[in-house]
This record gives C-alpha cells, sequence and structure tokens, in this order.
C-alpha cells in the first residue's frame, strides 16, 4: 500500500465512531496533562496504559498516541500564563509567551501557539506518512548485524545528547541495558541476576519502571514546589486572535520550525527540547530585529511550538518503521504495542495495515481536534491551573499505585516502583537524564539477541559488524555523535542555561504589567 | 565543589555496581548449545560500559575543577538537596510503602481513603472536610473505573466488594 492510499485507507479507519471518541479522549487528557504540574506525556500514558485492558489495540493506541500529542500542544499554556515550561520543550515557549502575556497578548499569543501547533503537527503526520514508508521497506532487508548497528547508534545519541554530561548519559543507558538482563535468559533458560526473586524471572516490567522513574518521582517535585514556591498567573485576557502583523511575521517562523523539529523527531534522541532550541536560535539569526527575541517576539512563540509538535510526528517514524522509539514517550508507547502482542518495525506496514495507517490518519484527526479544544476552550483549561499543587501530588501518587498494581495485580510491582521513583529522585538531584535508561531498558533485549544471532551467523567473529555496510556506516555515524557531544554539549546547554537562567529570574520578581495573582493558600507553587 | 563531590561519589558508586554485577555474571551457569556467546558475554560487556562511564565522569570531574580553578562558573549544577524536604520525602516515602504493604489485606476502598488523607492532611492543611471528601471521592471513583467499568479488579479486603 503506498503513502496516499493509506493515508485514505487510515482515515476511512480512524473515522469510525469509536476510533474518533477515543482519539477525542486521548487528546483532551493529553491536553490535561500538560496543564499538570509534574506528570509529563512518559508518565501520562504509562498510568493510562491500565485504561486501555481489553480495548482493540488500534483504538487504545489512537487514544495513547493523542495523549502524547496533546501533552506537547498544551504545554505553550503554562509556558505562557504561568512563565513556566509545561513539558520539557516548552521551555523556548517561556522566553517570549510570557511577556507577551504580560502585555495584555496573552489570548493572541495562546491562539499562535494553537495555531502553529496545529499546521506543523498536519505537516509532521504527512512527512510521517511519506517517510515511514520507504524507510520500512528499506529495513525489511535488515538482519541482526544491521539492527545491532541501528539501535546502537539511536543509544549513543540517547547518552551523547540527553543530560549536560556524556558520563551521565552513557551511565543511565548502561544501567538500562544492565536491567534488560534481569530475568531467564530466552536462550538458554538460565535466571540471570534475579537473586533467587521469582518475580524478577519474568524481567523488570516496563511500564513499572516508567511510572516510577517518571510519576512517583515527579511527586517529589511537587513536594519541593509546594514547600517552597509561590506561583504569578497571568490572565487569559485580550482578544482570542492574532492581528495581521503577528501573522505576517509568525508563518515563515512556523514553517521553518516544523522543518526543524520534524527532523529532530526523526533523528533518535534530538527530542522536543532540542528542537524547540534550535528552531528559537534559527529565528533569532534570521530576524530583522532580533533584539525583540526575549521581549515578546511572536516568532520566538511560533517557532518553539511548531518544532514540538513537528517533533512528536518525526519520533512516530523510526517507531513504526523500524522499531526504535524516538523519544521517552515513544518508548513508552512501544512498551504498549509490545504489551498488546504487537512488535512495532518494518513488518507492522504489512502484517497491521489498518492499525498504523488508523494510528497515522488519526493524528491528522487529533490535531484538529485539538486546535477546536485550544481555541476557544483555552480559559476553561487553564483553570487546571488553580487545582492546589497539594492536592495534585496526592492525586497523581494515587492514580499511580492504583496502575501500576493492575498491571500484574500484584504489590511487588508496587514496591518496585516506589524503588524507582527514589532512583528518579537520586537521577534528578544528580541531574543524570532518565531517558537513556528508559530506551536502554526497551532495547537492551533486542540488542543482545541481535548481538547474539549475529555473532552466532558468524560464528563468533565480531568484524561481522564491520563487514555490513549498513552496520559499520551506523556504529560509525555512533561514534561521531559521541565524539562530537561534548562540544555540542556544551553549546546546547548555555542556550538552555539561559533560558533556564531567565525564567528563574522572571520568577523572583512580579509580573511587570499585571498585579501577581499571587494565590498562597490555593496556589503555593512553581514547577 | 559539592556538584563536584556528589559526582565523584557517583562515579564510584557506579563502577562498584558495574563490578558487583560482573561478578554475579561471571558466576552465571554456563550453557552454550547453540549459542557460541552464552548468557554472560552481554552482561559483562554492559559492565564493560557502566565502568567506562564512571572512569568518564572522573574525567569531566577533573575538566570541570580545573575549569572552576580558572575562575569560571560551573556549567550546570546539580539541583540542593534541602534536609527539611529529605525528612518529609522520606516520611513520604515511608508512609506510601506501608500502603503497599496493608494494600491487599485492607483492600482498596479501605487503604486508599486513609493513605490519601493522610497525605492531603499535610498537604492541603486545613481544610479537612475537603480533604475527607477527595480522599473517599478519589478512592470511590478509581475503584468504580476500574473494577467496575475497566473489569481490571482492584483488591477487595474485608469488605468483600
Amino acid at each position: 500500500m503506498d503513502s496516499l492510499s493509506g493515508i485514505l485507507h487510515g482515515l476511512a479507519v480512524a473515522a469510525t465512531p469509536t476510533h474518533l471518541l477515543y482519539t477525542l479522549i486521548g487528546v483532551f487528557i493529553g491536553t490535561m496533562i500538560s496543564h499538570l504540574p509534574g506528570i509529563g506525556p512518559s508518565a501520562g500514558i504509562a498510568l493510562l496504559i491500565p485504561v486501555t485492558f481489553g480495548m482493540d489495540p488500534a483504538t487504545a493506541l489512537m487514544m495513547l498516541a493523542g495523549i502524547y500529542y496533546g501533552c506537547m500542544y498544551g504545554g505553550a499554556v503554562t509556558a505562557i500564563l504561568l512563565n513556566t515550561p509545561g513539558d520539557a520543550a516548552a521551555v523556548m515557549t517561556v522566553l517570549d509567551g510570557y511577556p507577551l502575556a504580560q502585555k495584555g497578548r496573552a489570548a493572541s499569543t495562546l491562539a499562535i501557539a494553537a495555531i502553529s501547533s496545529f499546521i506543523a503537527g498536519t505537516i509532521g503526520v504527512t512527512a510521517l506518512a511519506f517517510m515511514a514508508v520507504p524507510l520500512a521497506a528499506l529495513a525489511l532487508h535488515f538482519g541482526p548485524t544491521e539492527y545491532f548497528g541501528l539501535i546502537f547508534f539511536a543509544l549513543s545519541t540517547v547518552s551523547a545528547l540527553t543530560g549536560n554530561s556524556l558520563a551521565k548519559g552513557l551511565m543511565s543507558t548502561f544501567i538500562g541495558l544492565g536491567l534488560a538482563t534481569v530475568g531467564i535468559d530466552l536462550q538458554s533458560g538460565i535466571p540471570r541476576f534475579t537473586f533467587g526473586v521469582v518475580e524478577l524471572q519474568d524481567k523488570i516490567n516496563f511500564l513499572v519502571v516508567v511510572v516510577g522513574l517518571f510519576a512517583i518521582s515527579e511527586v517529589s517535585r511537587m513536594v519541593e514546589g509546594t514547600m517552597e514556591g509561590t506561583l504569578h498567573i497571568v490572565r487569559v485576557q485580550g482578544r482570542l486572535w492574532f492581528t495581521r502583523e503577528e501573522w505576517r511575521k509568525a508563518w515563515p517562523a512556523i514553517f521553518r520550525g516544523a522543518g526543524v523539529g520534524f527532523f529532530c523527531g526523526a533523528a533518535p534522541g534530538l527530542g522536543g527540547t532540542i528542537a524547540a532550541m534550535l528552531s528559537y536560535v534559527l529565528e533569532k539569526k534570521v530576524a530583522k530585529h532580533p533584539e525583540e527575541f526575549g521581549h515578546g517576539a511572536i516568532q520566538g512563540v511560533a517557532a518553539p511550538e511548531a518544532a514540538t509538535n513537528a517533533d512528536t510526528c518525526g519520533a512516530f517514524v523510526h517507531l513504526l518503521a523500524l522499531g526504535v522509539p524516538g523519544s521517552g514517550a515513544t518508548a513508552v508507547i512501544m512498551g504498549a504495542f509490545i504489551m498488546y502482542g504487537i512488535q512495532p518495525g518494518p513488518m507492522l506496514f504489512q502484517t497491521h495495515a489498518d492499525l498504523v495507517w488508523g494510528l497515522i490518519a488519526s493524528m491528522y484527526i487529533g490535531n484538529i481536534m485539538l486546535l477546536v479544544l485550544n481555541l476557544p476552550l483555552v480559559g476553561v483549561l487553564a483553570r487546571i491551573l488553580y487545582v492546589p499543587p497539594g492536592i495534585l501530588l496526592c492525586i497523581v501518587l494515587g492514580i499511580a499505585s492504583a496502575g501500576v498494581y493492575s498491571f500484574n495485580y500484584d504489590t511487588f510491582d508496587m514496591f518496585m516502583a516506589l524503588g524507582f521513583g527514589l532512583v528518579g529522585y537520586a537521577f534528578r538531584k544528580l541531574d543524570i537524564p532518565k531517558a537513556p535508561l528508559l530506551f536502554g531498558l526497551i532495547l537492551g533485549h533486542t540488542l543482545e539477541q541481535s548481538f547474539r544471532q549475529a555473532m552466532t551467523i558468524s560464528g563468533g567473529d565480531p568484524l561481522v559488524f564491520l563487514r555490513s555496510p549498513i552496520a559499520a556506516g551506523l556504529l560509525a555515524c555512533a561514534a561521531i555523535s559521541i565524539g562530537m557531544s561534548a562540544f555540542a554539549a556544551r553549546r546546547r546547554q548555555a542556550v538552555l542555561d539561559q533560558a533556564e537562567a531567565r525564567i528563574e529570574a522572571d520568577k523572583a520578581e512580579p509580573p511587570r504589567a499585571e498585579r501577581p495573582r499571587t494565590e498562597p493558600a490555593e496556589l503555593p507553587v512553581a514547577r | 565543589m559539592r556538584a563536584l563531590k556528589a559526582d565523584a561519589i557517583l562515579a564510584i558508586c557506579v563502577i562498584a555496581g558495574a563490578l558487583l554485577y560482573l561478578w554475579s555474571d561471571l558466576h552465571l551457569p554456563t550453557n552454550r548449545i547453540g549459542d557460541p556467546l552464552g548468557p554472560k558475554a552481554f552482561p559483562a560487556l554492559v559492565a564493560g560500559g557502566l565502568i567506562l562511564s564512571g572512569l568518564l565522569l572522573f574525567l569531566e570531574i577533573r575538566k570541570k575543577r580545573r575549569a572552576m580553578t580558572a575562575g569560571e562558573a560551573p556549567a550546570h549544577a546539580a539541583a540542593p538537596v534541602n534536609r527539611h524536604q529529605l525528612i518529609i520525602l522520606g516520611g513520604m516515602v515511608a508512609w506510601t510503602a506501608i500502603y503497599y504493604a496493608v494494600f491487599e489485606q485492607l483492600g482498596y476502598l479501605l487503604a486508599t481513603p486513609v493513605f490519601l488523607f493522610a497525605l492531603l492532611s499535610y498537604f492541603h492543611r486545613g481544610r479537612h472536610v475537603v480533604n475527607v471528601f477527595i480522599a473517599i471521592g478519589f478512592a470511590g471513583v478509581v475503584y468504580a473505573l476500574f473494577s467496575l467499568l475497566l473489569g481490571v479488579p482492584l483488591p477487595r479486603g474485608p469488605l468483600g466488594f
């Protein structure tokens, strides 16, 4: 099935009442999650996987994907109104979004963010549909040697580009790979690193790790915020539409941001934060008045918002075509695929054409739903920001506990999630990125199997990885990405540090244009 | 400087953990039927990678220390740990562990409201009526959603439903 026929076929699948309903539920939950402190897309998806038990896999995956891109859509709201990014990728949106809101342009800035997200999302889904098929066709020729090279490359870029230190990125990846070796070895039947614990023989549940690392550990951040912060909310005011002048400035930025975002998403490990940062830097470089950036340039909102939303589509390219996730959230979606008994990868387009094309087409529909949700209802949805964080953190812990128990009906999983929550807390305090651990854990099994199969075929000759041009090329790319990371990380980190310092400085002083709306009793927290 | 000390401790812990992992790996039984590498080879490579990452962290610490003595500000400092927050978090972890320990015996509908009410009493102080309502309401809604609507049973406990 070619891409165009696939999209049309997918639209027929996605437009059924059940699929429409669950796509709507997914994008709505995603938008709400993006407004809640502490829960990002990875934890949000992991927490809601138990809700999909018993559902048809296509319906469930449409809902989970909806949560992902709904989250990315809504990240701008807290960035613009609260001076706090709703997710890490929205950090650049804060720089110009909040000053615009302070100038009384909150509503029109939110409208620009929504339109940018919609356009970039639509471009991203189209690019996904047209890129995934040829990539999947190419990947059909991959053997264990090439798969080893591909996964090794993905893990090396994630280690090199996530976080502030190459050593800590590698550490996180290898801890993930080590966790993936726990359990019965399928080839020899020997239990490894189970230390006599029966529950560990069936491997460490990926979703338990996600909930622990991303939801339970984030509760600690909310506790810290509850105990020390204050919050300044800018009211949604002004006309909910932008001026002709604003649109004239924004639209080229949207298209450039979409291009940058999609290619960042399609490169494993780069992620939405880097996509947003690169698009922001690009806009500042091409702008006639770069001095406006940081003081309320509309391009500074349009470009990063477009980039983060196109990035989510790019991240689906290699998940669907190669079976390798492109971000933490797509790693969780990959876990959901595996839980439903479906292996993402090149065969997916042949064995589950309805599912994969329905999923892609549902993203078009979901984008339209998000635009409708985010334009007229933004004021209503922003009310979620008023829920006291003390209540939210209890609710997050309650949902996480019930969700983890329902994976296997075993309290052992709950204790393990709590343990990983502590690990996540330590990771945050020690500035170790969490996403590489997830990648190592979910790809570790395939990496080991590919390694062992390749070595078996070659009779134990490690040079087999250099004889395949594809594998050798991917391993060379991995070496280059690791080698280059030290230099690139310094420059990237400098930009992100500047952004974070600006946000912190703004938080330290009350808003300029409007009286601070500080509500110590009800809203005592900044994230 | 405190961040560098924490990093040095981290590097030592990771290398020690990797050596323990490698030691456990070397004591695994061998079975190489149809598989020339056996179950030990891949974990040994992972342990090697962990040790390398620990050593690399030492190199980064050295580089940062040199930069700091040259007068440059550290590029990125880890978040400081507040002792009072740590005590609160420790208490919260202990309370959550107790909740998990009695989760199946007491059942979801008894254990969860008590667990949540205690947390809410601290983090949403002085609003006891609202807190009771939230604790009971949340447990009821989640129980109805999981057990009744989605067919995902949560523990019943002595209540029997």
